[in-house]
């Protein structure tokens, strides 16, 4: 059952929100197996290494325990911590730590982070995807994680950036006519795939 | 781009990125969970809270003994990863109200059943052998002792979904259509168990630490990030916990003789 979708187990989130409002840490624990796996592939997107995403992500739930009884139980909690998490994650893009942290790793001599010949066809157009939507401004690649990699609403999304809906769509408009211009001229397997697609 | 290019193109995105393969999701509750508990222990009691505190624990106690009181109080009581409902908060669905994403369908009942339990065990992923089992999970497999002619039991499982859950299954050797007993491994910071309003909850002891004792009927949900397990629990239930693990015993014996087989696991010889 998807935990965000179901009115009856957002009930109970409800309540589980109260008790952890309430200074119960016991009732925060199911909060947080229910969405931390949003919450650390949305980090894993926009920081791209596992190590630093799960750090962001845990950041993000001990935040939102302190501020907890600023919440408002009767609304759904993923994208509160979602929006917690992009912004935890954005400081951390920025910050000269992740520069050495990814200096460092990259001298590692690590084999890439999925060995991509033995990938299907479908996980390497994801993963050129993904490159693609990295040359993207930050606000871009947020707005395009969120909508088309977690696949949420636009309602969903617009409460994550804390914008209308039509600000969404408007900005998801521009941020895909850079993408396509990013395909075509950069990632040409995902254009040629588009326009088989598109025929 | 023009509508309809546009709709095109984003259906090609989130098929494209939905192939993304994601490192496995960490432990991360267990990691918030242990950074949380120093921040909400006190780190210095001074004699004169102290004694406070063990006044207002006194009142606290003194109203637990009166029935309505209690029910107010305490909401739900928590043992490892079970969490026991006492009040009906937000009850689970049962299992009869849609179909679950899947059943776990181990429940000891003691009384003939109206429908076989066999053909859903079945259906049940991760089935293996006691030697396999061990090797698949990082925790120990325990087998009882007691009763001396329990034996092995007959059916093992492994339930993996970003945790894996050890499921051993005894048959009853009369009615091979009936489960004697089911002993369930749970690690912690995987999944998650909530019951709603058992008729019974019970405080005893397994090997002198805290457990607790539950009577049904009473809807039961097992979860781990989108998986979910909904199931009907009719028989005795005894849960403990030791190091990591989380307990579960299933059967229709009395508490005595739950405890008891409770008491006699031991490592696989």
């Amino acid at each position: 059952m998807n935990y965000n979708l179901s009115g009856e187990v957002r009930l109970e989130e409800s309540t589980l929100i109260r008790h952890a409002a309430n200074g119960d840490a016991a009732a925060w624990e199911p909060l947080i197996l229910a969405h931390q796996e949003a919450v650390f592939r949305l980090a894993y997107l926009i920081l791209g290494d596992p190590d630093d995403a799960a750090d962001i992500a845990q950041e993000a739930f001990l935040r939102a325990w302190n501020h907890i009884k600023r919440f408002d139980p009767t609304r759904p909690l993923r994208p509160w911590l979602l929006s917690i998490v992009a912004n935890l994650a954005r400081n951390r893009h920025r910050s000269a730590g992740r520069y050495v942290a990814t200096l460092t790793r990259a001298f590692r001599n690590e084999p890439a982070p999925a060995n991509i010949e033995e990938k299907s066809a479908q996980h390497i157009q994801a993963r050129e995807l993904w490159k693609a939507v990295q040359s993207l401004s930050m606000p871009d690649q947020q707005i395009v994680y969120l909508r088309y990699f977690l696949d949420l609403s636009v309602m969903e999304t617009s409460e994550i950036l804390q914008v209308a809906e039509g600000t969404v769509k408007s900005r998801l408009s521009r941020a895909l006519e850079r993408l396509r211009g990013i395909i075509q001229q950069e990632f040409p397997v995902l254009a040629e795939s588009r326009e088989g697609h598109d025929a | 781009m023009n509508e309809l290019e546009q709709e095109l193109f984003e259906k090609r995105l989130i098929s494209i990125a939905t192939g993304l393969d994601y490192p496995r999701t960490p432990d991360i509750a267990r990691a918030v969970m242990t950074r949380l508990r120093p921040l909400t222990r006190p780190r210095f009691i001074s004699r004169r809270l102290a004694w406070s505190l063990t006044i207002i624990l006194i009142l606290f106690s003194s109203l637990m003994l009166i029935p309505p009181a209690r029910a107010a109080i305490i909401e739900f009581i928590q043992i490892g990863i079970v969490r026991i409902f006492r009040g009906t908060p937000t009850p689970p669905p049962l299992p009869n109200a849609g179909p679950p994403s899947t059943m776990i369908p181990l429940t000891a009942t003691s009384g003939p059943t109206s429908q076989s339990l066999i053909p859903i065990l079945e259906s049940l992923a991760g089935e293996m052998s006691l030697e396999e089992a061990q090797q698949t999970v990082d925790f120990p497999i325990l087998l009882p002792s007691s009763p001396p002619d329990l034996g092995n039991p007959e059916r093992i499982f492994v339930q993996e979904a970003d945790g894996k859950m050890a499921i051993l299954v005894w048959i009853d050797d009369q009615q091979p259509e009936r489960i004697s007993m089911s002993l369930h491994f749970i690690p912690h910071g995987s999944w998650a168990i909530d019951k709603v309003e058992p008729t019974l909850i019970q405080e005893t002891e397994v090997n002198d630490q805290r457990a607790i004792w539950t009577v049904g009927p009473y809807p039961l949900r097992l979860y781990n990030g989108d998986i979910e397990f909904m199931r009907l629990i009719d028989g005795h239930v005894l849960i403990w916990v030791d190091g990591d693990v989380t307990y579960r015993l299933e059967t229709d014996l009395p508490l005595e003789e739950a405890v008891k087989i409770a008491e006699s696991l031991e490592p696989i010889r």
